[in-house]
C-alpha cells in the first residue's frame, strides 16, 4: 500500500467504501431486475420448470387481460387522487407550522404520527373504524344524520376507491408537511419583510416568494410519491385485496395475483416490464427537472 | 402591517385548523386503543362509546400468550435490529465516499445507480427474489428478510449518512492522516464519535422501515416460527371471525416500539431524514 501514489491510494479507497453497497444493489435488484426483463419473454411458472422461449405471448396475455384497462386506469386516479390530496393537506399544515405559536412543536408530532404507523396497522384500524355494524364512522355519520343507513365504504365498489384513496392520504401527507415545513424554515426572513414593507400581503408573498422557493422540495416528494404509490403493493392488499369485483385493483396486484396465485411467472414479469418502463421515463423526466433546477440556482 | 383584531382572527383559525388535523391524525390511535381495552360487549355494541367503563387487558394477554404474538415480536425485533446494523455499516461507508471522493467517476456512477434504484420498487422484485430466495435456500429463515429490507434502505441511509459527512470539515482528518492514522482508525476515532445525532437518525430510518414492513414478510415465509408481527396481524384477521378487540390489541402492539422510539428521538430523525431525501 506504501507505494501508492495519493490519487491510486484514494481511488483504491473509494471502491472499497462502495463495495458492500453495490454489492447488496447489484445482487439483489440489479440481477432481479434484468431477470424480470428476460422472464417476460419466457414460459416461466412459478412451481413448474421453465418451459422455453415465449416470444411476446406474455405481453400478447396481460393486454388480452379483460380487466387490464380498468387496473391501469384505477392505478392512475390511485396515484393522482393520492399525490394530489397529500401535496394541499401537507401544504395547508405546513403553512400553519410555519409560525411561531405556542405548542408548536406538540402538533408537529402529533401530525406526524400516522406515517410511523406500520401500513398494517393503519389499513387494520380504519377498516374497524368504517366497520358497517359496529364501526364509529358509521354510527358518527348516522348521528349527524349524513347517512341513513351504514355505508360499506370498503366493500361498495362505488365507494371503495375514495376510501382508499383518502386512508392513503391520511397516511403518508405528514412527510410532506415536515418536508414543505424544513423548507420554509430556510426561506430567509429578510426576503418575506422587505415584500412585507412594499405591501405584499399574506396571500402574495405566499405565492411570488415561498411557493417558487418551495420547487425544488416539491420536484422530489412528488415524483418519489407518484412512483411509491403506483407501485404500492400492502396498503391495498390490506384494505381490500383489489376488491369489491376490481374496483380497486391496481397494477401491483395484478402482478401479484399473476405471480403468486396463478403461478404465471412470465406474465407477472411481462406487466412488471412495462410498468418499469413507464417509471423509467418518469425518472427521466424528473432527472432533467432536477438538473435544471439546481442549475438555475447556481 | 396587519391590524390587532385580524392577526387575532388568523391565530383562532389556524389553532382550530391545527386541533382539528391534530384530532383527524390522532383519532384512530385513540380508537385503536380504546378498542383494545374494551370488553367484548362493548365492541360489540351498535352505539360505540368513547371511552369505557370497564378496561380489560384480556385482549392483550390473548394476543400475546394465545395467538403467540410474544413470539413474532421477539423475531420483528431480531430482523429489524439486524438489518438496522447490517444497514449502517454499509450506508457508512459508502456515505463517506460518496461525501469525500465524489469526485471519483465510479463514485459519480454510484450515485446515480442509488438514486435510480430508489425508484425501483419492491413489488416488480418480488418475484425474482422469491425465486433466488428460493433457489438459495433462504426462504422461510430470518435470512431473506434481513437481506431484502437491507437492500432497500440502503439509498436513503447513504444520502442520509453522506449529506452530513459533508458537514464534518476535511482538515480534521488530514491533520491525523499526517501525524499516519490509518483510514479506519480516522473512521473508528475521529468521524464517528462526532456523527452520533445523524447515525441515531440513520438508524431509526432503518429500523423502522424494517419494522413496518409486510410484503416480504407475508411472502417469504410461510412457517409459524420465523413470522413477523405485521404478516401476523394480516393472518389474525384472516380468520374466520374477526376478532377485532385482539386485532387491535396487536395493532397497538406493533405501533408502540416505534412511536417510543419516535417521540424520544425525533429531533434528531426529522432533521436527519430530511437532508437525505433533499439530496436524495
Amino acid at each position: 500500500m506504501g507505494k501508492m501514489s495519493r490519487g491510486r491510494r484514494k481511488k483504491f479507497t473509494a471502491v472499497i467504501m462502495v463495495a458492500p453497497a453495490l454489492i447488496f444493489l447489484v445482487a439483489l435488484k440489479g440481477y432481479p431486475l434484468l431477470k424480470v426483463v428476460h422472464d417476460a419473454f419466457f414460459k416461466v411458472n412459478l412451481i413448474k420448470p421453465s418451459e422455453g422461449f415465449a416470444g411476446i405471448q406474455n405481453f400478447e396475455l396481460i393486454f388480452a387481460d379483460e380487466r387490464f384497462q380498468q387496473t391501469v386506469l384505477n392505478t392512475i386516479i390511485y396515484t393522482a387522487g393520492s399525490v394530489l390530496g397529500e401535496y394541499l393537506l401537507g401544504m395547508i399544515t405546513a403553512i400553519l407550522l410555519n409560525r411561531e405559536f405556542k405548542g408548536r412543536a406538540f402538533f408537529r408530532t402529533m401530525i406526524f404520527i400516522p406515517w410511523l404507523v406500520p401500513i398494517i396497522v393503519a389499513g387494520m384500524t380504519w377498516d374497524w373504524m368504517l366497520n358497517t355494524e359496529f364501526g364509529i364512522v358509521n354510527y358518527l355519520l348516522q348521528a349527524a344524520h349524513i347517512t341513513k343507513g351504514p355505508v360499506d365504504f370498503l366493500g361498495d365498489a362505488r365507494y371503495a376507491m375514495p376510501t382508499v384513496i383518502l386512508i392513503n392520504i391520511w397516511r403518508s401527507f405528514p412527510y410532506y408537511t415536515i418536508s414543505f415545513l424544513s423548507a420554509m424554515q430556510s426561506i430567509s426572513s429578510d426576503l418575506l419583510e422587505a415584500a412585507a414593507i412594499d405591501g405584499a400581503g399574506v396571500i402574495k408573498r405566499f405565492f411570488y416568494i415561498t411557493l417558487p422557493q418551495l420547487k425544488s422540495v416539491s420536484l422530489v416528494i412528488v415524483f418519489m410519491h407518484i412512483i411509491w404509490t403506483a407501485i404500492n403493493f400492502d396498503f391495498i392488499w390490506i384494505l381490500t385485496e383489489g376488491g369489491p369485483n376490481y374496483a380497486t385493483q391496481t397494477l401491483p396486484i395484478m402482478i401479484y395475483r399473476y405471480s403468486m396465485k396463478k403461478f404465471n411467472v412470465g406474465a407477472a414479469s411481462a406487466l412488471s416490464s412495462m410498468m418499469f418502463m413507464v417509471m423509467s421515463l418518469i425518472f427521466i423526466i424528473y432527472y432533467r427537472q432536477r438538473t435544471k433546477i439546481s442549475e438555475s440556482l447556481e | 402591517m396587519l391590524s390587532r383584531k385580524k392577526r387575532l382572527f388568523i391565530q383562532v383559525v389556524s389553532y382550530l385548523l391545527l386541533i382539528l388535523f391534530t384530532l383527524i391524525c390522532v383519532f384512530p390511535f385513540y380508537w385503536m386503543v380504546l378498542s383494545a381495552i374494551k370488553p367484548d360487549s362493548e365492541i360489540r355494541s351498535a352505539v360505540p362509546s368513547l371511552v369505557t367503563a370497564m378496561p380489560t387487558g384480556k385482549n392483550f394477554s390473548k394476543v400475546l400468550f394465545t395467538a403467540g404474538f410474544l413470539k413474532y415480536i421477539k423475531n420483528s425485533f431480531f430482523v429489524s435490529l439486524v438489518a438496522c446494523f447490517i444497514s449502517m455499516v454499509i450506508a457508512v461507508m459508502a456515505g463517506y465516499a460518496f461525501s469525500r471522493y465524489y469526485k471519483e467517476r465510479l463514485i459519480k456512477l454510484s450515485n446515480f445507480a442509488m438514486l435510480m434504484s430508489q425508484m425501483i420498487p419492491g413489488v416488480l422484485l418480488l418475484v425474482p427474489l422469491y425465486m433466488i430466495m428460493r433457489n438459495l435456500g433462504f426462504l422461510e429463515s430470518y435470512i431473506s428478510l434481513i437481506l431484502s429490507y437491507t437492500t432497500f434502505v440502503i439509498p436513503l441511509c447513504t444520502f442520509m449518512m453522506s449529506s452530513f459527512f459533508d458537514t464534518i470539515p476535511i482538515t480534521l482528518e488530514e491533520a491525523a492522516e499526517i501525524d499516519g492514522t490509518n483510514k479506519l482508525q480516522i473512521m473508528l476515532k475521529i468521524i464517528l464519535p462526532v456523527s452520533v445525532p445523524s447515525l441515531v437518525s440513520t438508524g431509526l430510518y432503518a429500523f423502522i422501515q424494517a419494522w413496518n414492513e409486510f410484503m416480504f414478510g407475508y411472502i417469504f415465509i410461510s412457517t409459524d416460527k420465523y413470522r413477523t408481527l405485521t404478516p401476523a396481524i394480516m393472518l389474525f384477521k384472516g380468520s374466520n371471525v374477526i376478532d377485532w378487540g385482539g386485532l387491535m390489541a396487536a395493532s397497538v402492539v406493533a405501533v408502540l416500539p416505534v412511536t417510543c422510539l419516535f417521540l424520544f428521538m425525533q429531533k434528531y430523525f426529522l432533521s436527519g431524514l430530511m437532508s437525505g431525501s433533499v439530496k436524495g
